[in-house]
């Protein structure tokens, strides 16, 4: 039987070969759905690199105040640090899930350029206030005061491809000029700052002091984030804007919790995602009617040869065996050909994800191609079969 | 309209042919009827068949173009079912068949020529020859092809194995549809016009071929022809006839 099966899929060349091509192309065009959808999954499934509960934003705008900024600034936290209720506070040049952000390639290592790489300057108790997971070395702290460099810690993804095995601790970043130089004294886990669909880009974090005058313009709104005690409430939250009234003496400031500002980028990054879903779902009916109607026409074309086949003592079965097995092989060829198209993704880094997202894409592509074919195979084969013989033999 | 059924009963035998029937019924019609309905037409193609074939009997079928020879054969063959009437094979009404043991008895104990031969093109000659062998369990690939060699010499397509359906002439078809009812040795012969398109020497031969089996192997054979001299070379004749419509 199996050699009868192959000596009529090669007898059947010319219109299994379409078949093949039609499998090729609708495998293609699902993998490439898939890994748009699966790398949003697989984003989604990364670990954020930091906690956003419990934190606040205040923004704070000096208005038209330029004498001593800085002073007050350096006054305001460590009165809000001294609260009780307050665990830290971090002064930042940007805030995880901002609608802003600040990204450059201009880092170098030796010879080789960084990729673009997302910025935050930001002051020791950054990694206290988000719980950031430092892998290896540590994070800024007084210990860097003397230093004559930038002191940064990168996310492990930087490292990777900045210095892929070598260890990124202690290493040295300039700029093409090289007039400036970046220590690395730590890396960590990750940083997915944008949302919860966002990928782990490559990132650095300034070491930034408040004793350091270079770097507060006249123009800037002050960022701080702070980390209070789990179940701190509106009141705790009055009792710091209060304070910070207080203490800039007339300072306009806002509040935000982390946890809204994370339900409304999500809000905002979900309706394209949806779009892309909506279109990637339209794509796959589309491409699974595709694949539909040529292989009903085929199997369809095959009615008589149904007829014939039960006339001399085949079973339903063994209809449904004999085609399901045809479009297997034919299928199995046109998906060999389509995951050496596929394959040349990863391996030629066309859309820069992660590996596994392609991996992941080219199984559900296959599995979906696999299930429609034999959906596509069994059910008109099916029916063929359980018409009379003589009914179906009429059919040439 | 009305079908009729003249059996003529009392037919000289062949001469010297020996008397391989038997009076053991292996195919038995009870009122059977077969009614087409299409959108416009109601076309009754059998009208009360009442007919027993006898283990063994060569039996030739006549009757003019439309009047039902193809269907009355097709229904014997298990390829159709009646509009209603009992058809019982070796005994056993059809109807209580299942639809794997229709499949077994088809494989099994029937060899069909068709009118219209319904080779499958994709397939060589030796392929489409070995088909009903392929269905039948404990038949290996060897035996396969040695019987299908076999039944193609014996119409003597030997030299066209591996030809495709649409490589041969219409005659040369039909006989590779023959073949394929030989090679799986069938108790049971239904021929459907199987010398339609052959020349008169290739008739002949086809006929003898027929005859030898029914006499030597004693294979029942129901045969439709348009040949009155081979219709009177069997056993029995049974001209079919159709009495009023034409649709
Ligand atoms: N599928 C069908 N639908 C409608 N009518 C049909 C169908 N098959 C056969 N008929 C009709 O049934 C009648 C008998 O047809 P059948 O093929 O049995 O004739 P036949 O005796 O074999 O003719 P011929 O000698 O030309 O082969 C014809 O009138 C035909 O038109
Ligand atoms: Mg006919």
């Amino acid at each position: 039987m199996i050699r009868h099966l192959f000596t009529l899929i090669w007898n059947r060349k010319r219109s299994n070969f379409l078949l093949m091509a039609e499998i090729l192309l609708s495998f293609f065009v699902l993998f490439v759905v898939s890994v748009l959808l699966v790398n949003n999954y697989y984003n989604y499934r990364q670990p954020m690199g930091f906690t956003s509960d419990n934190v606040w934003e205040f923004n704070i705008n000096p208005g038209q105040d330029t004498i001593n900024r800085k002073e007050t600034l350096r006054r305001l936290v460590q009165e809000l640090k001294a609260t009780p209720g307050v665990a830290a506070v971090t002064w930042t040049s940007n805030t995880p899930f901002s609608f802003s952000n600040n990204n450059t390639d201009e880092y170098r290592y030796k010879d080789k350029g960084a990729p673009q790489t997302e910025i935050f300057d930001t002051d020791d108790d950054m990694v206290k206030v988000l719980g950031l997971n430092v892998v290896a070395g540590r994070w800024y702290d007084s210990r860097d005061d003397a230093s004559s460099r930038h002191t940064i810690v990168v996310n492990q993804r930087f490292a990777d491809e900045m210095f892929g095995q070598e260890s990124a601790v202690g290493k040295v970043l300039t700029n093409d000029k090289h007039d400036e130089e970046w220590q690395i004294v730590g890396v960590v886990e990750a940083f997915r700052s944008g949302s919860d669909f966002a990928s782990n880009d490559p990132t650095i974090f300034i070491r930034r002091a408040l004793q350091d005058t270079a770097r507060m313009s006249n123009t800037e709104q002050a960022t701080l984030l702070v980390r209070v005690q789990p179940g701190s409430a509106a009141v705790l939250e009055q009792q710091l804007v209060r304070k910070i009234k207080a203490v800039t003496k007339g300072w306009d400031a806002n509040v935000n919790t982390l946890a809204e500002n994370r339900k409304d980028k999500l809000k905002f990054v979900m309706t394209p995602l949806i779009a892309l879903g909506l279109v990637g779902l339209f794509l796959i009916i589309n491409v699974a009617l595709g694949l539909f109607g040529v292989l009903w026409y085929n199997i369809n074309q095959r009615k008589a040869e149904i007829g014939l086949r039960r006339a001399l003592g085949a079973t339903g079965n063994a209809i449904s065996r004999q085609f399901l097995g045809e479009m297997l092989v034919v299928t199995t060829l046109g998906v060999a050909g389509g995951l050496l198209l596929a394959v040349q993704f990863p391996l030629l880094g066309v859309f820069g994800l992660a590996t596994p997202v392609y991996f992941m894409a080219m199984l559900l592509a296959t599995v979906l191609v696999f299930t429609l074919t034999a959906i596509c195979a069994l059910q008109p084969s099916r029916i063929a079969a359980a018409i009379q013989p003589a009914v179906s033999l009429r059919e040439e | 309209m009305e079908n009729m059924l003249t059996q003529t009963a009392a037919r000289p035998l062949p001469t010297g042919a020996p008397l391989t029937a038997t009076s053991q019924p292996v195919i038995h019609l009870r009122d059977i009827e077969k009614v087409y309905q299409t959108k416009t037409i109601e076309t009754v193609a059998l009208n009360r068949v009442n007919l027993t074939i006898n283990k063994g009997e060569f039996v030739s079928i006549m009757g003019p173009s439309g009047c039902g020879k193809s269907t009355l054969l097709s229904i014997i063959g298990l390829l159709d079912e009646p509009t209603s009437g009992v058809i019982e094979l070796d005994g056993r009404p059809v109807q209580s068949y299942s639809d794997k043991e229709l499949a077994y008895l088809r494989n099994q104990k029937i060899g069909f020529v068709f009118q219209s031969y319904h080779l499958i093109n994709d397939l060589s000659v030796l392929d489409n020859v070995e088909l009903p062998l392929l269905y039948r369990a404990g038949v290996g690939g060897k035996e396969r092809r040695e019987r299908a060699y076999a039944a193609l010499d014996k119409v003597g397509l030997s030299a066209r194995t591996n030809h495709f359906p649409s490589q041969l002439s219409g005659g040369q078809r039909q006989r590779v549809a023959i073949a394929r009812a030989l090679a799986g040795r069938p108790e049971i012969i239904l021929a459907d016009e199987p010398t339609g398109n052959l020349d008169s020497v290739m008739g002949e031969e086809i006929m003898d071929l027929l005859l030898g089996l029914n006499q030597q192997e004693g294979t029942t054979i129901v045969m439709v022809t348009h040949d009155e001299q081979q219709a009177h070379k069997t056993q029995r004749l049974i001209r079919f006839f159709d009495g009023s419509q034409v649709s």
